[in-house]
């Protein structure tokens, strides 16, 4: 699924995420800043990527908590109404780090938590997308994750390009050389200042 | 015109399609533009009347004429529109291009919120180059563009909440007797939209059965307890 090339790929997996230690790790300190000691202990709770936790916890050295934006609370939020929940704020990449953490996370409903999130707010999204305003930023732009708002933006786009095409004034566009005057005599002698 | 009534699918299916596996950039660009939409319905057939006397054209696509004054023969668009502007000869409107016609489809559109009123495939670029390059020859020029304008407005809106129905299970959309312009219009987001909900719907062969059945999670029911008037 990841894109090696992919920029939100990379970003995403730069999110960090809770991973509680199952062992005794020699030498990881540093991933802990509050850390006292080079090594991290058997049951230290630590943030780290999901780069790293994800491979961490399928070698079973870890155990992932999941990110406190899709708990209990956010889940009856989007419940009520899906399309109001500020998600960009969260995570910018929720749909994405939640497929990667669905695989490894333990709760089990994760995924269908986010199919069901995201089928109440495509909605909304359809809606407006196509008719919006194209001049201005809409609002609710800034309620979107990453992810809605490339959709949101190739629906708007594409409005645009039609609109552009329909409305176009002149099919040829005039280089821009062609229509002014040459002076003829600042050719003729280069040196001459006037 | 043989695509007079052709069906339009939106076919989306992961790994059928060939757009599937390309990066998003790539797919961008494998969208038509609203230029390069009306490039291809510039090969529709229109009818002209000349005004000069010539001899038959021998082009790629086929042959056309001979034109002799006053005699209505039938030329690509592209061919029409570039006589036109050296005012060689006349353009006739289509037929479906009458605003009795016109206004009979857009009632159509109007009262059946399912279905899609057969029209030319290029119906939206047609009638614009026809609105823009022969505006002299056509009657009720601005009767005709509100009432094309209208029925694309009709259509694209029984597009949009046609498709809000699109779930996890959707692999592919079916949208008869839809136009060029309007599939070119709707593709970036719907296929970017089909695309999350593969994957999302994808990842949910994880789930559903594997849950524990000794307590049912709080979240697992996450429909509203009351039922909500639908908006």
């Amino acid at each position: 699924m990841a894109n090696y090339y992919d920029l939100d790929d990379i970003l995403m997996e730069e999110e960090y995420v809770t991973v509680h230690f199952k062992f005794e790790a020699k030498g990881l300190g540093v991933l802990d800043p509050g850390s006292e000691h080079d090594d991290i202990e058997a049951g230290a709770v630590v943030d780290i990527p999901l780069w790293l936790a994800h491979d961490l916890c399928l070698r079973k050295f870890v155990s992932i908590k999941l990110p406190s934006f899709y708990n209990e609370r956010i889940r009856k939020e989007i419940q009520a109404d899906a399309s109001c929940v500020d998600l960009g704020r969260y995570c910018p990449y929720f749909y994405e780090l939640g497929l990667r953490l669905a695989p490894i996370s333990p709760d089990p409903t994760l995924g269908s938590f986010l199919l069901y999130c995201l089928q109440g707010r495509y909605k909304d999204m359809l809606c407006k997308a196509h008719t919006v305003a194209l001049t201005t930023a809409p609002k609710f732009l800034n309620l979107l994750t990453r992810e809605e708002t490339q959709l949101f933006e190739a629906a708007r786009d594409s409005v645009k390009s039609y609109n552009k095409w329909r409305f176009q004034g002149a099919r040829l566009e005039r280089a821009a050389v062609l229509g002014r005057k040459r002076r003829l005599n600042a050719l003729l002698s280069p040196f001459e200042l006037t | 015109m043989e695509h007079v009534t052709a069906v339009v699918e939106l076919l989306y299916q992961f790994g059928v399609n060939s757009m599937a596996g390309r990066a998003s950039t790539e797919l961008e660009s494998s969208f038509f533009s609203g230029a390069e939409v009306e490039f291809l319905a510039e090969d529709d057939m229109v009818v002209i009347v000349p005004s000069l006397r010539m001899d038959t054209l021998h082009l790629i696509c086929g042959d056309f004429g001979p034109f002799m004054p006053q005699v209505p023969a039938s030329v690509p668009l592209w061919l029409g529109i570039a006589m036109k502007k050296r005012g060689k000869c006349r353009l006739r409107a289509p037929e479906w291009m009458s605003v009795e016609n016109l206004t009979q489809v857009l009632e159509l559109e109007r009262e059946s919120s399912q279905e899609f009123q057969p029209l030319p495939f290029h119906y939206v670029e047609v009638s614009r180059l026809l609105l823009d390059n022969a505006r002299d020859d056509l009657v009720d020029v601005y009767m005709v563009q509100t009432l094309i304008e209208d029925i694309r407005n009709v259509r694209f809106h029984k597009v949009q909440t046609g498709l809000q129905t699109l779930s996890g299970k959707t692999h592919a959309v079916k949208l008869k007797n839809l136009g060029a312009m309007e599939v070119s219009l709707i593709r970036p987001f719907f296929v970017k939209a089909l695309e999350k909900f593969y994957v999302h719907d994808n990842e949910e062969l994880v789930q559903p059965s594997q849950g524990e059945t000794d307590t049912p999670l709080a979240s697992v029911d996450r429909h509203p307890r009351r039922v909500l008037r639908p908006r």
